[in-house]
């Protein structure tokens, strides 16, 4: 599973920046693999609960032989259909399988009541609005690098004049998700209000410092002044998406597994399961292998003649994604950087500012978007019962 | 196996217009060959450089249908698609006239062209390959100005189109030179009507690319 997500994911966070040829594909790999190892251990612990508690009531999960085996055909349910969905090369999204696994256990076991309907339409409003909020935000942020940047006579001195509040945006909608969004954050405990206040701040800082390292290593001689000054940025806004996804997507992989531990190890079942470093560590290492071997692939994708990113683009469809999944999860959505990242490009795109990008092949991630909960409700179902016959 | 988030992106139509551009350059420097070789009178490879010039136009043909075929309904690009499908048949057109102009002369390779006219074709060639040239170098220039929007390339490649019109109408003068030449030659009528047709085909290898830099300039309007 957790091999599934990096395989499925490493795309989303690395191939802009692998794309603009910010960096080579071999320190794409080995930073998200780095970066997803941290972002797991280190910030990845609470998610689990929200996933498991969230959707199906806990009442259920009382005897623990049906929370047994429910957490396990859930977990082998969103695997099946991840793995499925990567063969075929569809960017399901691994928060999407689990919920609807989960979904399909809790039918099973408890009928229709014991699912949270609310929270299950919050996860279809999802996969409405986080493309479409992603979207417009990449659309806007190349419109706006164009018009500010790209068309000036003295395009580099522009960039590198306007490169501190590119970089404070970003530094502060990354500062904003670490403090809303992390187990990190939750344990300083900050109000809003000291929240955006710390991370103006930070932003501000962020992007001063950025603007001078930029202008220290940048060569303003270079034809593509602008996108030098964006290729360092992206690479910042790209570890990020890199470590979120980590502490974002290991809970899909190891939510179900840490059920199972704590079942195994106490033979109950609280409404909170407190999840193992080593688990996470596991997780997170999973993650990176599925990383380190899909990256051959992306390798042999960015080699044959594809459109590619250059940096501005690369930075808008980075910024687009880091906000949407920040916002959404703001307001308690399970979103997923698939999702945005799509939307992002397609913003661009939009924008004029790819050569080539296929709207179309969109339908089809949205069908399977929608089709992704049913399809691992009913797997887990079946699962669930083959499993009731053997115990 | 494909990576999802990357099946999105697909081959670059500019790629190919380059592409296809750089084998219409090519193909002009063989037509050149084949042109001078005809007037030389003793050169017995034209069928040879006329072969080469087809087998130019089958690749240049096959990079054009790929790009056609490449571009499925919802594709996002910088540029209109109808406009780049129309840019691309202009192009295409340059070498149609070039394949079109060596048929010509093949259907009455004797007597060739009368002694007096030897110069003038050897103008006329070399007028109609400087647009050529710089169709080339407008499709590169104008990939650049789509990916940096910037507006010093901008005017760059306008620029371009403005010297493409120049070119092509000293192309025309020296056409009309050769029409009003044969027109008062002593010559037998079927000479002369071979030779009209023929100035009007080369000289309309520099209208085509007139025209794909007028195509151009409306894909890069605002």
């Amino acid at each position: 599973m957790a091999w599934n997500i990096g395989a499925n994911d490493v795309a989303n966070s690395m191939a802009s920046a692998v794309g603009a040829k910010a960096i080579t594909i071999r320190q794409a790999v080995f930073i998200a693999g780095i970066l997803n190892v941290v972002g797991a251990v280190f910030i990845g612990s609470h998610v689990t609960n929200t996933i498991r508690k969230g959707i199906v009531s806990t009442e259920i999960l009382a005897d623990p032989q049906v929370a047994l085996i429910g957490a396990l055909s859930a977990l082998l349910a969103a695997a099946l259909w991840v793995s499925y969905a990567t063969w075929k090369s569809l960017p399901v999204s691994t928060t999407h399988s689990i919920v609807g696994a989960m979904i399909g256990f809790g039918i099973m076991a408890g009928g229709f009541s014991v699912i949270n309907w609310a929270k299950l339409a919050a996860v279809v409003m999802s996969w409405i609005i986080s493309p479409v909020f992603s979207l417009v935000i990449s659309f806007l942020m190349f419109k706006t690098i164009v018009r500010l940047i790209l068309v000036k006579k003295d395009a580099f001195a522009k960039a590198l004049r306007l490169s501190p509040v590119f970089i404070g945006l970003a530094a502060f909608v990354v500062v904003l998700s670490f403090l809303f969004k992390t187990p990190l954050g939750k344990t300083l405990s900050m109000d809003t209000w000291t929240a955006l206040l710390v991370a103006l701040i930070l932003g501000g800082l962020v992007g001063f410092a950025g603007k001078a390292v930029i202008k220290k290593f940048t060569d303003s001689d270079e034809d593509d002044g602008t996108e030098q000054v964006f290729r360092k940025i992206q690479i910042g806004t790209s570890c990020y998406v890199a470590l979120a996804q980590g502490a974002n997507d290991v809970a899909n992989a190891i939510g179900p597994l840490a059920v199972i531990y704590f079942l195994v190890n106490t033979g109950t079942v609280g409404s909170k399961v407190p999840v193992p470093a080593w688990l996470l560590l596991f997780g997170g290492i999973g993650i990176a292998c599925g990383i380190g071997m899909a990256g051959h692939r992306v390798m042999e994708t960015i080699g044959t003649k594809i459109t590619t990113l250059t940096n501005t683009r690369g930075f808008a469809v980075d910024f687009a994604a880091a906000s949407t999944v920040l916002l959404a999860s703001k307001m308690g959505l399970p979103v997923s950087t698939t999702h945005a990242a799509v939307g992002g490009v397609l913003g661009v795109g939009l924008a004029g500012g790819i050569e080539a990008v296929n709207f179309r092949i969109v339908l089809q991630i949205m069908l399977y978007w929608v089709l992704t909960v049913p399809a691992a409700a009913v797997t887990s179902m079946i699962i669930f019962k083959i499993l009731q016959l053997f115990y | 196996m494909r990576i999802p988030f990357i099946s999105m992106f697909m081959a670059s139509p500019f790629e190919g217009l380059l592409e296809h551009a750089e084998k219409i350059k090519e193909c002009t420097w063989a037509f050149q060959q084949a042109i001078e070789c005809h007037i030389t009178d003793q050169c017995e490879s034209f069928e040879e450089f006329r072969k080469n010039v087809d087998i130019f136009e089958s690749e240049a043909d096959a990079i054009k249908r790929r790009i056609r075929g490449h571009l499925p309904k919802g594709t996002l690009m910088p540029v209109d698609k109808f406009e780049l499908f129309r840019y691309l048949h202009e192009q295409d057109k340059v070498l149609d006239a070039v394949e079109e102009a060596l048929d010509w002369i093949s259907f009455r390779s004797e007597p060739g062209i009368p002694n007096a006219l030897h110069k003038d074709f050897f103008l006329l060639v070399d007028a109609v390959l400087d647009p050529v040239e710089e169709m080339c170098r407008m499709v590169a220039e104008a990939r650049k100005y789509f990916t940096n929007f910037s507006e010093k390339q901008r005017r760059l490649v306008k620029d371009i189109i403005h010297v493409l019109r120049q070119q092509e109408h000293e192309a025309d003068k020296v056409e009309d030179e050769i029409k009003a030449k044969v027109m008062n030659m002593q010559i037998d009528p079927v000479t002369v009507f071979h030779m009209i047709r023929l100035a009007e085909t080369i000289g309309s290898i520099a209208d085509h690319s007139e025209n794909a830099g007028d195509m151009m300039r409306a894909m890069m309007a605002r």
